[in-house]
């Protein structure tokens, strides 16, 4: 007894006291980082309905039917393993021992060991997902591809040997009571129940029972507190960190709205800013902790992978290794961020080991063109910790963000990067520096000016009404936020053309802003220009709020994020409306009726910017199938798992010369469904998805007559289709 | 090497702009900015000084109060200093008094090599740079695609529709350089802010000893006589393409005496 007792203890305290070293490195590391914005409070009631929500019922995990009920089994059955390792460590030192209350039912034992062998058809399950989608088969389209390959096995091997060992251990137990004490037979009520360990009883000997229960013992403990060191050392990690991750998440979720700038917690005063403000991230310690937590939270499931339109397309960037990447150089750089550091700031020499200092000196971006930079089944290669192209590959679409089943921000590290790289260094992709520089002369991404703004409204059949610097006249039920491309761009003036003309149609009043009007800062603020954003947002918030706006519609899906989600953070408060929205209301008041038969199969693509952040997936597809005649179809990747057209991230104003097109991989899967309407809600997607179908046409893979257009136009077609021929410019 | 250069602030070219009552372009009315031809100009000498080549860098303008937005500016780009004539009787001047005003402020400030645009994009004359030149008595190499300066004299590239020139002034020169030099760096920024903390200095015309009746609208060489807003372009014409397509082009051209 007391053998396995000292032995017990000592196990533990060894583990324990390695783990917990681990951990406070971690947490030591965690200091050198940034503290929390100001404004990311921890609102109790959301936390916890998050983690009922995605910790507990796994939520994000269920959307992916099989991995998700497995990865369900293996958590709940180490919930319910819970108390049998509870009985476990109570019987080192009394053999005996049972949860009080539940422990003397057999039910009770049953419902363990069913957990405990449901956690064993789980790893099963995992084991083939995992032979089937091994990247060694599927290459870069493997979701595995990039992650830790032998330690995952290491990790179902270890959670396999915790489960077997508890049940032999509780096999032995059952012999060590029956044949040792017989009077305690009836005392332990579970393990009657508990068909598995019964079964370990079975087949163990029946000799030296008592030595068997203490060697089983001993080894289920060793191999579970084993266990519990090799996770905090590795990616296994999530099981403790996905818990305050998720606490500390953005809610409802890290899309929509980008934070500002922020620099030790306080939000960056850009007219004013201070001496020291480091804008953006250019170090691994300028993310917060909560960055790092995000970093050692990873799972490296590579949902965001799978979804990835960058790495759909064959471009160096991954989320998931992105996210890898900056976890191995924190802990690679760790030394260097704990070291003393000297009156100028500086680590002294041979201070910490060559490989660290080696670490802290790699710029966190590499620069551009870096030909040894590498991202491939090993992680990330080249001189920065991040290469040039991966960190502008992104189009911010959010399908990591959305897929991450522990609530990893990705958008919002990619963006902070990408501020410290625009505001500090001045390094971005050449030719977002036209976009740029149009934005700042005049106020729209084509360097237009504002004296072009009204010509899209010179064909339309009646007077359109001008905002004139005044009030906005009370009549006015919606000021029409036209935006850059509805006003500039000839393809998306159609679909200002068809919204203004439905508005004017049912009786709408509304108002354009003209050339008060100038873009919301969109593509300068995803670039990671927050200068530029700010500049814009306060000129456009200033013009708004002194017309006295208050309901706007938007036909554009950027426009309506940033009105909607962003504008409030530099004081403009609207209620704002996506045009399909506005125009499915009109459908269902019957304010406009569609009356002429449309015979189209007409598939719909969800901009980023409206489906995945902002949430509207239903209003366009309601307005679609409000027309008599229509198909609405949809593409296998729809919704939440829509695809990127390419435009997002500020992408649209930059060469896209790596890989395939992403364009192009998302009209492909539309014209596969065999559409004769492609239908998007965002002049960016349509732009895109015209190229991608126009340039299969030239082809000749694709039919002459499949167009691509805006779902506004497609209901004019039905409304009032002897218009639609007027939409196009005279 | 001290440099200096000429930058001008001009109406933003896709703005709409407006004329006031005495036919001057209403500044005020307008959203202005640094002649995007003169970035050229700022960029050079920002590189020549980061070469080492140029010890100092001064920008220097002759413009209404809003132009010293131009010199942050091209201060945020690069350079030390600048320098901003400003004065209400420079108000109207022709090409002759601006350059008057300039050459004047360069012999006050003193320089080795003057750099300036190609051209403004507002008036487009393209004479400043030679009138300087023959104001001061000094060398002259304009529309400089490409420039190097070295053993006191610059070199510079010049491109033409027969040609490729390479000429040699020796310094003091003023150089005019084209959009092929090479696009001005975006600013990051650190420099924007770094720019504000630059000194810029002030000259009015009695600073320089220029009589104000030698300037302004009333001493203009050139007088503005009435200005009409150009009238809209008016739509094209397309042919569509039955068969007959080339032969309607055609006469459309012949139409219209191009053919
Ligand atoms: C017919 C006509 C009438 C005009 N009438 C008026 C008028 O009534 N009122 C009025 O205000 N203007 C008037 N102007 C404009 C004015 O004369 C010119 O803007 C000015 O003389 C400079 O010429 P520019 O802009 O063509 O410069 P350019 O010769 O094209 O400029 C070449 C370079 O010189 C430098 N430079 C030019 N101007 C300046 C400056 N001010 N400061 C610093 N550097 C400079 C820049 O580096 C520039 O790139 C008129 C112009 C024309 C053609
Ligand atoms: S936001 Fe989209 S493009 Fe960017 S990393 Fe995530 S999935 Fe990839
Ligand atoms: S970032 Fe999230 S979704 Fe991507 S691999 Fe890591 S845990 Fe999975």
């Amino acid at each position: 007894m007391w053998v396995r007792f000292v032995l017990g203890l000592l196990m533990t305290v060894v583990c324990l006291g390695i783990a917990g070293r681990r951990a406070y490195f971690l947490y030591r590391v965690g200091k050198t980082f940034q503290p929390l914005e100001a404004e990311r409070r921890v609102d109790p009631g959301s936390a916890v309905r998050a983690e009922v929500a995605e910790v507990a019922f796994q939520r994000k995990l269920l959307r992916w039917t099989v991995p998700g009920a497995a990865h369900f089994l293996v958590f709940w059955g180490f919930m319910v393993l819970l108390f049998t390792i509870v009985e476990a460590f109570i019987g080192l030192v009394k053999p005996d021992f049972q949860i009080p209350i539940v422990g003397n039912f057999a039910w009770f034992g049953f419902f363990e060991d069913l957990f405990a062998l449901l956690c064993v058809a789980a790893l099963a399950v995992f084991t083939v997902l995992r032979i089937q989608q091994a990247p060694k088969n599927l290459g870069r389209r493997s979701r595995f591809f990039g992650s830790h390959i032998g330690p995952a096995w290491f990790v179902l091997f270890m959670i396999f040997n915790v489960v077997w060992t508890l049940l032999a251990y509780r096999g032995a137990s059952i012999n060590a009571q029956e044949l040792h004490e017989p009077a305690n037979a009836d005392k332990m009520g579970f393990l009657h129940g508990a068909f598995a360990s019964q079964w370990f009883a079975s087949i163990l000997p029946k000799t030296n029972v008592e030595f068997w229960e203490t060697f089983f013992l001993l080894l289920s403990l060793a191999v579970l507190l084993g266990f519990t060191v090799f996770v905090t050392y590795s990616k296994h990690m999530h099981i403790f960190a996905s818990i305050p991750n998720v606490a500390f998440a953005r809610r409802p979720r890290a899309l929509g709205a980008l934070e500002p700038v922020y620099w030790q917690g306080t939000k960056v005063d850009f007219e004013d800013p201070g001496d020291d403000d480091v804008m953006g991230v250019g170090k691994i310690e300028d993310f917060t902790w909560k960055g790092l937590l995000d970093f050692a939270t990873c799972t490296e499931c590579g949902r965001c992978q799978s979804q990835c339109p960058a790495w759909n397309t064959d471009k160096p960037l991954s989320p998931k290794v992105l996210i890898m990447g900056l976890r191995d150089h924190s802990l690679a750089k760790a030394p260097y961020l704990l070291a003393a550091k000297n009156a100028d700031g500086e680590v002294p020499e041979g201070g910490i080991p060559e490989a660290a200092a080696a670490e802290a000196a790699r710029p966190l971006i590499g620069p551009e063109g870096d030909e040894t930079a590498h991202v491939g089944e090993h992680g990330i290669t080249g001189e920065g910790v991040i290469p040039f192209d991966m960190l502008w590959s992104c189009t911010t679409c959010g399908a990591c963000v959305e897929q991450c089943p522990v609530d990893i921000e990705h958008v919002d590290h990619i963006v902070d990067m990408r501020r410290y790289q625009v505001l500090m260094e001045s390094a971005f992709p050449e030719e977002a520096g036209i976009m740029l520089r149009n934005l700042e002369h005049a106020g729209d991404p084509w360097g237009l000016g504002a004296s072009a703004r009204l010509e899209w409204a010179e064909t339309l059949d009646f007077e359109l009404r001008v905002y004139e610097g005044d009030k906005i006249p009370d009549d006015v039920e919606y000021l029409y936020w036209v935006g850059c491309a509805g006003a500039l761009d000839d393809t998306a003036k159609r679909t200002a053309r068809a919204v203004a003309t439905l508005l004017h149609e049912a009786g709408v009043e509304f108002m354009v802003l003209g050339e008060a009007e100038s873009c919301t800062g969109d593509p300068a603020r995803r670039m990671g220009h927050e200068f530029l954003f700010q500049m814009l947002a306060m000129q456009n918030v200033e013009v708004l709020n002194e017309a006295g706006a208050k309901r706007i519609v938007v036909t554009c899906a950027h426009c309506y994020n940033t009105l909607a989600n962003e504008y409030p953070q530099v004081g403009g408060h609207y209620e704002v409306v996506h045009h399909t929205t506005l125009l499915a209301r009109l459908v269902a008041d019957k304010r406009l009726t569609p009356v002429q038969r449309v015979d189209a199969a007409v598939t719909y693509h969800d901009p980023c910017y409206l489906g995945r952040h902002n949430r509207i997936f239903a209003a366009p597809r309601e307005v679609l199938g409000a027309i008599p005649g229509t198909r609405v179809q949809e593409m296998p990747r729809n919704r939440e798992k829509s695809f990127c057209c390419g435009a997002g991230g500020a992408r649209m104003w930059m060469d896209e010369n790596l890989g395939e097109r992403i364009n192009q991989n998302r009209a492909d899967e539309a014209l596969a469904t065999a559409p004769d309407v492609v239908a998007a809600a965002c002049p960016f997607c349509i732009t895109m998805l015209s190229d991608g179908v126009a340039q299969r046409q030239q082809e000749g893979t694709a039919a002459a007559t499949v167009s691509v257009t805006d779902v506004s136009e497609v209901l004019l077609r039905s409304v009032r289709p002897d218009l639609v021929d007027s939409l196009s410019a005279s | 090497m001290k440099i200096v250069v000429l930058v001008k602030y001009v109406p933003e070219p896709t703005a709409t702009w407006k004329f006031a009552p005495d036919l001057t372009v209403d500044r005020a009315g307008v959203e202005g900015r640094l002649s995007e031809l003169d970035e050229y100009a700022v960029e050079q000498a920002a590189q020549l000084a980061e070469k080492g080549v140029a010890s100092e860098v001064v920008f220097l303008t002759v413009g209404p109060a809003k132009a010293s937005e131009g010199l942050r500016k091209a201060l945020a780009i690069g350079g030390d200093k600048a320098v901003h004539v400003v004065d209400d009787a420079i108000h109207g001047s022709c090409a002759l008094s601006t350059s008057l005003v300039l050459a004047k402020a360069l012999e006050k400030e003193g320089f080795d090599l003057v750099l300036t645009g190609m051209a403004s994009t507002d008036a487009e004359l393209s004479v400043i740079p030679s009138m300087v030149a023959d104001r001061l008595g000094i060398n002259q190499a304009t529309f400089a695609g490409e420039l190097s300066v070295e053993g006191g004299a610059v070199t510079i590239r010049r491109d033409s529709d027969v040609a490729s020139e390479r000429i040699t002034a020796s310094l003091p020169a003023i150089v005019s350089v084209t959009d092929q030099t090479g696009e001005a760096r975006y600013p990051a920024f650190k420099a924007i802010m770094g720019a504000k903390k630059k000194p810029i200095t002030t000259w009015s015309l009695a600073d320089l000893g220029v009589d104000a009746a030698a300037v302004g609208l009333g001493a203009a060489s050139v007088r503005t006589i009435d200005v009409a807003p150009t009238p809209a372009r008016t739509a094209g014409t397309i042919i569509t393409d039955d068969g007959e397509g080339a032969a309607q082009l055609a006469d459309f051209l012949a139409g219209r005496g191009f053919i």
